[in-house]
């Protein structure tokens, strides 16, 4: 007589209707001896389940404080910087507005592309804030998966505001490198919330 | 684990997302043991393991603002905890090769003094097999919940499950012919 493989027997204890799957139940029920090998698999489990907890070899806490404390202290001085910053960047910016919007006109009008681009990022980022208000549950792996991005995100928008003190021909190579990968970036993202956090290839 | 602790953790959470230290601390207390345990079950070594556990959590207070509380906390850290883990073991490469030979002789079942127990069974198994039986046996990830998180196919986790008790049935002694 035939008796039901591991697979099989595995695949009876999971959720299921299929006709196969019904049939094996139905032997496992009539057979002494697959029925005692799934005895010995549940078995097997519930000791699994049993083992006991496991502790570290020290207290991590204080370093896991110490880190999330700095980060957060980083976190205020980039917002502290960053407002003083703008500040000063808000009144060189007044001086600077009209040549600059000059050349960041010549910039996206030389490079249809970038002004693609551009154009693609905002809609991705108007969609990235239609799913913030409409999301309702996070997962782990989702909130891991977000970070990266995020922090990815991050570093291309410093190295952007970096690429206009480059001179131009060298601006405008490394400004379409970049909005390109800010428009990948943008784009998993969406896929992240869309799919919530499968795979993204970013 | 502790009902009352978790009770505790649950209700700490608008002070967690306020970045109150206090309760940072209140929810590691209250998790450490099991997010611990998940990524020991995973990792290779205990370096490894105490690594997940500080990356968890570090995540978790960064993000806590993003849980929303409609499923339990435990549940949330908890699949921080195994992507943490998970990604360690793609990132340390390691591989089914590395396991041990298990092409043993069949241990009989009277044989008590040379039966593996399970703590040593589950260590001898492939980084991969473990993850699958333990998140999939004991932490009650699905199929579909496991090859998502492991970037592989629900046939990869079936398979890498009965290839698992097929290994520990037989280290366990629990061989019983037909």
């Amino acid at each position: 007589m035939t008796h039901l493989t591991i697979e099989q027997l595995l695949a009876t204890r999971e959720p299921g209707l299929e006709p196969h799957v019904h049939a094996w139940r139905e032997h496992a029920e009539s057979c002494d001896y697959c029925r005692g090998e799934l005895d010995r698999l549940d078995q097997r489990v519930a000791r699994l389940k049993a083992l006991p907890g496991l502790q570290p070899s020290r207290d991590l806490f204080g370093s896991i404080r110490t880190k999330a404390a700095s980060e957060r202290r980083s976190r205020q001085i980039r917002r502290i910087v960053g407002a003083g910053l703008a500040l000063a960047a808000s009144v060189t910016l007044v001086v600077a507005a009209f040549k600059s919007q000059r050349s960041h006109r010549r910039l996206v009008a030389a490079d249809p592309e970038l002004a693609e681009m551009m154009s693609q990022s905002k809609q991705l980022e108007r969609a990235l804030a239609g799913f913030d208000q409409d999301r309702q549950v996070v997962d782990g792996r989702t909130v891991a998966v977000t970070s990266t991005i995020e922090d990815k995100l991050a570093r291309v928008d410093r190295e952007i505001e970096a690429a206009e003190l480059l001179d131009r021909t060298a601006r405008q190579q490394a400004v379409i490198r970049l909005w390109r990968e800010r428009v990948g970036l943008l784009d998993a993202l969406v896929d992240v919330h869309l799919t919530g956090a499968r795979y993204v290839g970013f | 684990m502790d009902a009352y602790r978790l009770a505790d953790a649950e209700a700490v959470l608008p002070r967690l997302r306020a970045g109150d230290p206090a309760a940072q601390e209140a929810l590691y207390r209250a998790f450490e043991t099991p997010v611990y345990s998940l990524a020991r079950r995973i990792c290779r070594t205990t370096e490894d393991a105490e690594d997940v556990l500080q990356e968890t959590f570090f995540e978790a207070f960064r993000s806590i603002g993003q849980f929303r509380g409609d499923g339990s906390l435990w549940g949330w850290l908890r699949t921080v905890a195994a992507s943490k883990a998970l990604m360690r073991l793609r990132r340390n490469k390691y591989r089914d090769a590395d396991e041990l030979d298990d092409d043993i002789v069949p241990l009989r079942r009277d044989d008590a003094a040379l039966r593996m127990d399970l703590e040593a069974a589950l260590e001898r198994l492939s980084e991969t097999s473990r993850a699958v039986v333990w998140l999939h046996d004991v932490e009650g990830y699905t199929h579909e919940e496991i090859a998502a998180m492991m970037e592989r196919t629900v046939s990869f986790s079936k398979s890498q499950l009965a290839r698992a008790h097929a290994r520990l049935r037989r280290w366990l002694g629990e061989e019983v012919p037909a």
